[in-house]
């Protein structure tokens, strides 16, 4: 079946950035024109474009990556006191939900771990844009969190130097009680997050930082950290319930 | 003394808001005699997480170590929280 393709022009239009935004992510490979005419127009494929504007990780992927901007307003905390807000929502939302009217508290829980996290660790060092990306669509039980901050493996080193990469600050991330604001007794909410996971056969956790993804299955304690061909500055994550 | 903590809020997630609520309960935590028993009710909080709690209820653990009651709750986050602070301890 052949490809539907539209024009940049068009493209803006269905994701609501401009034609810069769209030839840098083309650059960056996050979303990429399909085909250039003789005259080197580039088009877009349709069915790229709707997922980009249907799904929440895709565009806090980009958020994450491109160059600093802020997010939509409807995603973006910029300080805690809205993401506190908004976690409230989802809370409110959630218990409405008939399938997780016994659980939705520990969804809320492990949100909450990571989105203040972000602020915890990044107070007064954030590298350009201050705050999180912040989205969830519960039709398709997907919640989504990113941050533009130092990144698991930099936070770390303040405490464990010997750090050699991300994926080694992602399993002490998730396993080990460290804190990287010593002498503060700080660093429990990923282990809360793990914890919440295995023990719960309902969610499951991706979680990128710098060039590794974890991954946890519902029920599992298995973190399968492996290397991303991506690499993230800061902190992005997708919890599925 | 009971400490009912629907009273500080029934979304009880970070560290600042439990640090905060522990700041303000201070003073009504050092006016209890030293014979009698602080008992922690849970009822109606409906999150609550690791971080809040490492704020306010471990220093009032250290604190007040031996009488100190976590009154049972049905709440999974209230549950998963404090397994987690008793596995840390």
């Amino acid at each position: 079946m052949e490809e539907k393709l539209v024009t940049i022009r068009e493209a803006t239009k269905m994701l609501g950035v401009s034609i810069d935004t769209l030839r840098r992510w083309d650059k960056s490979g996050s979303l990429k024109s399909v085909r250039y005419s003789p005259k080197g127009h580039r088009y877009y494929n349709l069915d790229d474009l709707k997922m980009m504007a249907n799904d929440l990780f895709s565009v806090a992927k980009k958020w994450a990556l491109d160059a600093p901007a802020l997010p939509k307003q409807e995603y973006y905390c910029p300080d805690s006191l809205v993401f506190k807000a908004r976690l409230g929502r989802l809370e409110k939302d959630l218990s409405k939900m008939d399938e997780v009217k016994n659980i939705f508290p520990l969804i809320t829980a492990i949100v909450g771990e990571i989105g203040n996290n972000s602020y915890d660790h990044n107070l007064g060092n954030w590298p350009d844009i201050r705050g999180i990306f912040f989205a969830y669509d519960i039709n398709k039980k997907q919640i989504v969190l990113a941050d533009r901050g130092q990144g698991i493996l930099k936070t770390l080193r303040k405490v464990r130097p010997s750090l050699n990469n991300d994926e080694e600050a992602l399993e002490v991330a998730f396993t080990e009680i460290i804190s990287s604001r010593q002498p503060e007794a700080r660093g429990n909410g990923l282990k809360f997050v793990r914890q919440v996971i295995s023990d719960n056969n309902s969610f499951s956790i991706e979680f990128y930082s710098g060039n590794a993804k974890l991954c946890i299955k519902h029920g599992s304690e298995n973190l399968n950290i492996k290397n991303s061909d991506i690499n993230y500055p800061g902190c992005i994550s997708l919890i599925k319930f | 003394m009971i400490i009912q903590l629907n009273k500080f809020g029934t979304t009880l997630t970070s560290r600042q808001d439990g640090r905060e609520a522990y700041s303000a309960f201070l003073s009504t935590l050092q006016s209890v005699p030293n014979n009698e028993e602080i008992v922690i009710d849970f009822d109606g909080v409906v999150t609550f997480t690791p971080s809040w709690a490492d704020e306010f209820i471990t220093p009032i653990l250290n604190t007040y170590n031996g009488r100190v009651k976590l009154l049972h709750t049905d709440n999974p986050s209230v549950e998963a929280t404090l397994r987690l602070l008793e596995k840390i301890k």
